[in-house]
């Protein structure tokens, strides 16, 4: 049994997880502290949302490189129907979101009609989104944004009980984020949608000799992608009490990272959305760890390097080894 | 090979670790004070970004405030290429976690970094804003180098002693949303239109490499070609003008067009040796961050109250508080024959 447990990918990581995560908190002063953490984890919400549809998109074997240009354009998008057209909060929201899905339908049909490969399609759109956002907000932030709205981003359902005088905050954004995150691993792993998505990554044609309709597939997955990162916009928007054209600047690739650490073969085929939210706290784990003992914001990103080349050699061993 | 891995991996998380503690029990020694009463007191500065020579100057001046006021002191902040909004609000919460007593930011964008220094103030950290303006509910007090008004003066003063009083030009600024150059371009205006009314600013909307020099030195370039009789160069960050004057010096039209602006003489110094910028603008960046870090720990201290209308910061001597906003004084005017007295 524990053998077993310990040949599944997600064991490894969490084990990395509560490794570090003690390391840390032995080792440096204030790292342990419930209100801390929690306040924190804010700050993964949008990576982990763009990292949860990333799963999807890799597992097809895919990628999508304008996950972050998406989520900034539909802040813009909402800022300005609240700000400039006068649209009440919900309405505005409900923009950012048809945003997204145009903006993920728009990726979709070039990739399955058009058939054109998703790095370039994407890689194409990743600048187009955003110059979209910079033209349409002049590159100038907007703010202002209703307390009711940033709620979501800034408020907290409850104190966390038992976490001392000082109770921490149990912050709505994170709870949103774990809600998706459940949803996401139904439809991965308990659903038609996942076994379906894992079988394009693995071999598109016998997929398709399996009446997998593909194209209408992969056109689906695009669009429902962009329609998350509509959301993660709301959130982002909220966390920051601003919408700005070159917010999120270098997220998709941060996404992409959780994905990779969290054992999703990049090449499609295996997808594990339990181990990109492991990914996504180990990393974001040992950032905070890294910057609460005071190393200096150029070294992290040094150091958070090597800790990512050491699990691609360690995920592309075991994947080696497993027996598939 | 599996297990085999998974303790590599942990080794070299620890490894990870390693230079984290050995940098920890350098630099904060703030454990063993936070317990005694004689409690030593830890500030942090922020730059908008680190490793340009303006903050890197900055950072100088908090060091010489922070040793001597006998307090911890930490300069840290967003590296260049990085989404420098979120970081600096990841980094205030850091902050807060690790129990500074005081936080002097230089913050990006206002609004973006609000909510994460009004969490830290609800938490106790005094906050003070430098060089750029946090919302005022987020922040206790605002440093400022020179008023707005004395740095357009001195900006529109210097071009139009060397273009006359009719003369056209252009403005090259950081982001378009920096809301510091957005007030002193504001203010610019302002005094054009009272003192020299025939003076003319072809770009009203501000030609915005962000924080780039090679872009600078591009749109420079550009703008000497869509703008062919302009008389006047304004660039009004420390990366814009170094940008630009590499783009008058490449195309050798120092000598007809006069470009001035604000950056620090160390970025300067070349291009006032060669002639091709004569005279810009400047306040003091390492007397910024002195004073910065030491309204910062007087605010912590309970020295300095809202409603002051001077403070006393250390060699600097008093400088005048006006409102919510401590002045730092008149920008410095640098030229050939006084650029070698400054090092940063």
């Amino acid at each position: 049994m524990i053998r077993r447990l310990l040949r599944s990918r997600e064991a490894i990581l969490l084990l990395v997880l509560i490794a570090l995560f003690a390391v840390l908190a032995v080792k440096v002063e204030g790292f342990f502290d419930a209100y801390n953490l929690l306040e924190r984890t804010r700050y993964w919400v949008a990576p982990g949302l763009l990292a949860a549809a990333m799963t999807f998109v890799i597992a097809t074997g895919g990628i999508d490189l304008s996950v972050a240009s998406v989520l900034a354009l539909c802040g813009i998008v909402m800022g300005m129907r609240r700000r400039d057209a006068g649209w009440p909060m919900p309405a505005a929201a409900g923009a950012a979101l048809a945003a997204g899905l145009a903006a993920g339908a728009a990726n979709g049909a070039v990739i399955s009609r058009i058939q054109v490969p998703p790095l370039v399609v994407t890689l194409a759109t990743m600048s187009l989104f955003r110059g979209a956002a910079m033209g349409l907000s002049q590159a100038k932030a907007i703010g202002d944004f209703p307390p009711g709205f940033l709620w979501l981003g800034q408020g907290s359902l409850c104190k966390v009980p038992g976490t001392g005088a000082n109770p921490a905050d149990l912050p709505v954004p994170l709870v949103i984020l774990l809600a998706v995150y459940a949803l996401a691993w139904a439809l991965m792993h308990r659903s038609w949608v996942g076994r379906f998505t894992e079988l394009i990554g693995e071999n598109e044609t016998a997929a398709r000799f399996a009446a997998i309709d593909v194209r209408r597939l992969k056109f689906a997955l695009y669009a429902s992608v962009g329609l998350l990162c509509g959301f993660a916009a709301l959130l982002h928007t909220a966390i920051y009490a601003t919408a700005k054209a070159d917010t999120a600047a270098g997220m998709e690739l941060e996404a992409i990272t959780c994905v990779v650490v969290g054992g999703t073969r990049i090449s499609g085929g295996h997808a594990s959305i339990v181990g990109t939210l492991l990914g996504l706290a180990i990393l974001g784990i040992l950032r905070f760890g890294l910057e609460m003992a005071g190393v200096s914001s150029q070294n992290i990103i040094i150091l958070v390097g090597i800790v990512l080349v050491a699990t691609a050699i360690i995920n592309e061993r075991l994947g080696r080894s497993a027996v598939r | 090979m599996r297990r085999w891995g998974m303790a590599a991996l942990a080794v070299l998380l620890m490894a990870g670790c390693g230079p984290a503690e050995k940098k920890d029990d350098g630099a904060k020694p703030v454990d063993t004070g936070s317990a005694a009463t004689g409690k030593k007191l830890t500030v942090g500065l922020m730059p908008k970004l680190t490793g340009i020579s303006f903050f890197n100057a900055t950072d100088k001046g908090g060091k010489e405030a922070g040793e001597a006021l006998g307090i911890d002191y930490v300069y840290d902040g967003p590296a260049a290429g990085t989404d420098t909004i979120e970081k600096q609000s990841q980094l205030v919460g850091t902050w807060m976690a690790r129990k500074f007593d005081a936080i002097a930011i230089a913050p990006n964008d206002p609004e973006a970094i609000a909510p994460a220094l009004t969490k830290a103030r609800s938490r106790g950290v005094k906050v003070v804003a430098w060089d750029a303006d946090a919302k005022k509910e987020a922040r206790d007090f605002f440093v400022t180098q020179c008023t707005p008004e004395s740095i357009a003066k001195s900006l529109m003063d210097v071009m139009a002693e060397a273009i006359g009083p009719e003369g056209s030009y252009i403005i090259i600024t950081g982001t378009l949303t920096a809301s510091n150059q957005n007030i002193w371009m504001a203010e610019m205006e302002k005094y054009r239109q009272a003192k020299y009314p025939k003076m003319k600013n072809l770009s009203p909307t501000p030609i915005s490499p962000g924080e780039d020099k090679a872009k600078a030195t591009q749109m420079a370039a550009d703008a000497l070609k869509t703008y062919p009789g302009v008389k006047g160069i304004f660039a009004i960050t420390s990366v814009a003008l170094p940008g630009a004057a590499e783009a008058l010096r490449k195309s050798g039209t120092g000598g007809k067009v006069f470009l001035t602006g604000l950056a620090t003489p160390s970025d300067m110094r070349e291009y006032v040796k060669d002639g091709t910028v004569k005279k810009f603008v400047l306040w003091s960046p390492v007397d910024l961050g002195y004073l910065a870090v030491s309204a910062a720990a007087a605010l912590a201290k309970g020295e300095l109250k809202p409603g002051a209308t001077e403070f006393k910061a250390g060699r600097i001597g008093t400088v005048k508080v006006v409102g919510d906003q401590i002045i730092l004084g008149d920008p410095l005017v640098f030229d050939k024959d006084n650029i070698d007295k400054f090092d940063f």
